[in-house]
């Protein structure tokens, strides 16, 4: 489970995050959107601890980040916006360090059967990750989070730049990881992709979660409606 | 952890033509360069044993003579050619391979090997120590500049971070990722020479311990250049900054510093021309006692000095032949003199050997390059322990032959003739190399200053790894 709170980021008088307050249950799969620069990046990487919080908690399973990195580093799993992998080794042997990094060690044949079921073609299985494509790679990314059987997925929009079949093969990947009870949260630009996949929905700007609604409550143009009436409140905010 | 991300390490070097080709041409620049010292070090072992047995042979076959006839007749002192010197021949080719041993006179080393080759010698040879010294940490650099910097430009650092491995584990895995491929081209090479050696004929006692201490001492100057490598890549920005900086750095430390500290030494501490010494030495000469000449002053007081000892009124009732003992008593006022200039010019090699030490703070080259010298036996320390050996033994071989003359014969005898057999007596110059002990007890400084930059660089690589 996540939870942040009171969680506000600074870099001198800019605030990238003001005083956020939420929770990411098991099973949830929480959609944070915004602009550029609405400080959903800078939620995952707090919940990463790659940026120390400037006042708040962020905690994972209870336990603070900041104070308890490697063993929260243990719980979750991160996919990047482009997850990049060793060009010079195939899928197989990327997902396979990655997963003795965190302590997993698989057979060969297990690997395979965990690439497979993210959906990488198997005969892109041994081939070199210099050869993958995008939607490839964030397979091999969900596929590393399966094997690392996270409880919790911090996702920073994996779903840019991949066609639409590729997003919609991540999705179901996304789905099928929420029936397993893990904790998800993404950050995206995709509204249809975030009605589609989240149980919950969060419109951020300016470092402030502005909106917080259950995904099943909201239809889609309803959601385009509030997104955009928010981007208009920040357009005028900022004029 | 830190396994796996050294294998990782490897296998992605591994499947990188630029590490296969850099590898393959180190590796056959290794074996081409033992090969051609392991033939050149048969030859001038075969031509020194020759020249060795045929300079006894020229010696024992003199006819009846003056021992002091004898004593300007003279022989040669041969260096030994040591087993490691395949590794490192360090200053050999420039020292000198022989001395000639002759009354009244201590000779420099002759027959140096750079004497017999072109202007092109200037560029060095092709040998181990050459690659190992060079090539290796050149190697190191090409394999690790981008340790780091490649982490960032790929993306694949935050991936790593994330996965909740500590930078000093990650920096300790990079370490050992590029360690084992080097230290296995140096056991590589370590084993082809040990090979090599204890299957060359007569190649000198082979002293396992000094082997493997000069594989210890390579393999610390390649970790050091291993903290170097990676704390550059971990504070560089881009790979192109890193291998631009490390080459930088190997210029310093492997070119410049090493030629800078020389030119240093040399101005600080400046031997005599040859000319000046030799003069020097002709003047203190002079000074005192000739043996060929009893008409000097000195030589006057000696034979005053002689005659009122034994309490006789002439030379002619002397119980032995005052012209051997006057020509020994002036080789002992040579030897002194000797002694005494010899002693100077140690003092300066001491003096730039200092300098030498002092810069070795700023370059781990040097006291490797001193080290590897130094245990190959083919530094000046060692060529200075075997001129002095020679020396000894020319005084002892000069005082043998004096005192037969002496001993056996009366004044103004000089028709007399001393046996045959007496050159047979006269021992063969033997002679034995300094210990380990003794390399180590002179070189402690060297191995200090190693052993700091070793731990220094290695504190260096833990604090700015975390940077990362």
């Amino acid at each position: 489970m996540l939870e942040a709170t009171k969680l506000t980021k600074k870099y001198g008088s800019f605030t990238a995050l003001n005083a956020l307050n939420l929770s990411v249950k098991q099973g949830d799969i929480f959609c944070l959107l915004g602009a550029n620069g609405a400080g959903k990046s800078t939620t995952i990487n707090l919940f990463l601890n790659f940026i120390e919080p400037t006042e708040g908690l962020a905690t994972i399973n209870s336990l603070d980040v900041t104070l308890h990195s490697k063993e929260t580093k243990q719980l979750l799993s991160y996919i990047p916006e482009n997850l990049m992998l060793y060009p010079n080794l195939t899928g197989l042997e990327n997902l396979d360090f990655f997963c003795g990094l965190g302590g997993k060690n698989y057979s060969k044949e297990q690997l395979e059967e965990l690439l497979k079921q993210s959906g990488l073609q198997v005969d892109f299985i041994h081939k070199r990750v210099s050869s993958y494509s995008k939607g490839m790679r964030q397979k091999v990314g969900i596929a590393l989070a399966s094997a690392r059987e996270a409880s919790v997925l911090l996702l920073d929009e994996p779903t840019s730049g991949l066609d639409p079949k590729a997003s919609n093969e991540f999705s179901e990947l996304l789905l099928d990881m929420k029936d397993k009870g893990v904790a998800t949260l993404m950050a995206t630009h995709d509204l249809f992709r975030a009605k589609a996949t989240g149980t919950h929905i969060g419109i951020m700007k300016e470092g402030v979660l502005i909106h917080q609604v259950e995904a099943n409550s909201i239809s889609l143009p309803e959601l385009e409606e509030l997104y955009l009436e928010t981007m208009k409140l920040s357009q005028t905010v900022s004029s | 952890m830190i396994r796996r991300i050294a294998f990782k390490e490897m296998k992605e070097n591994l499947y990188e033509g630029r590490f296969r080709v850099t590898i393959i041409i180190v590796s056959v620049l290794l074996i081409m360069a033992t090969w051609l010292s392991l033939n050149y070090f048969k030859s001038v072992q075969q031509q020194h044993a020759d020249a060795k047995a045929n300079a006894r042979n020229i010696w024992e076959s003199q006819d009846e003579k003056n021992p002091h006839s004898a004593a300007h007749y003279g022989t040669y002192a041969f260096k030994p050619k040591y087993p490691l010197s395949l590794i490192d021949p360090g200053v050999d080719k420039f020292s000198g391979i022989s001395i000639f041993l002759e009354a009244h006179k201590r000779n420099e080393a002759q027959y140096m090997a750079a004497a017999d080759q072109t202007g092109l010698a200037r560029f060095g040879d092709l040998t181990p120590d050459f690659i190992m010294l060079f090539i290796i940490p050149l190697l190191i650099i090409l394999i690790g500049y981008n340790a780091f910097t490649r982490e960032q430009e790929l993306g694949t650092l935050k991936l790593l971070k994330g996965q909740g491995i500590s930078s000093w584990k990650l920096a300790l895995g990079k370490w050992v990722g590029i360690f084992l491929p080097v230290l296995i081209l140096t056991t590589g090479l370590f084993v082809i020479a040990f090979i090599l050696l204890v299957n060359v004929e007569d190649f000198g006692e082979l002293n396992y311990g000094v082997l493997l201490l000069m594989f210890v001492v390579y393999v610390i100057y390649y970790a050091v250049f291993i903290n170097i490598t990676l704390m550059v890549s971990a504070v560089s920005k881009q790979s192109g900054i890193s291998l631009v900086s490390l080459l930088v750095i190997w210029i310093v430390v492997c070119l410049a510093m090493p030629k800078a500290s020389s030119n240093l030494a040399d101005s600080i501490y400046p031997y005599p021309s040859r000319q000046a010494f030799a003069a020097d030495i002709d003047k203190d000469k002079k000074a005192g006692l000739d043996g060929h000449n009893p008409w000097s002053q000195a030589a006057k007081d000696f034979e005053r000095e002689t005659l009122e000892k034994y309490g006789v009124d002439s030379l002619s009732q002397l119980p032995f032949n005052f012209d051997g003992y006057r020509m020994q008593k002036g080789e002992e006022h040579e030897a002194q003199v000797y002694f005494k200039h010899y002693a100077e010019l140690k003092n300066t090699f001491r003096n730039q050997s200092k300098v030498y030490q002092a810069a070795a703070i700023a370059s781990p080259f040097l006291p490797t390059r001193f080290l590897s010298m130094a245990l190959a036996r083919t530094d000046y320390r060692a060529h200075w322990d075997f001129s002095d050996a020679a020396e000894s033994y020319r005084l002892s071989l000069v005082d043998t032959l004096n005192m037969n003359l002496a001993v056996n014969s009366t004044y103004g005898d000089w028709a007399y003739k001393a046996d045959r057999s007496l050159w047979k007596n006269v021992p063969d110059f033997e002679y034995d190399p300094p210990s380990l002990g003794d390399i180590i007890g002179r070189n402690w400084s060297n191995i200090l200053v190693l052993g700091l930059w070793f731990l220094v660089s290695f504190v260096g690589l833990k604090i700015l790894t975390q940077r990362v």
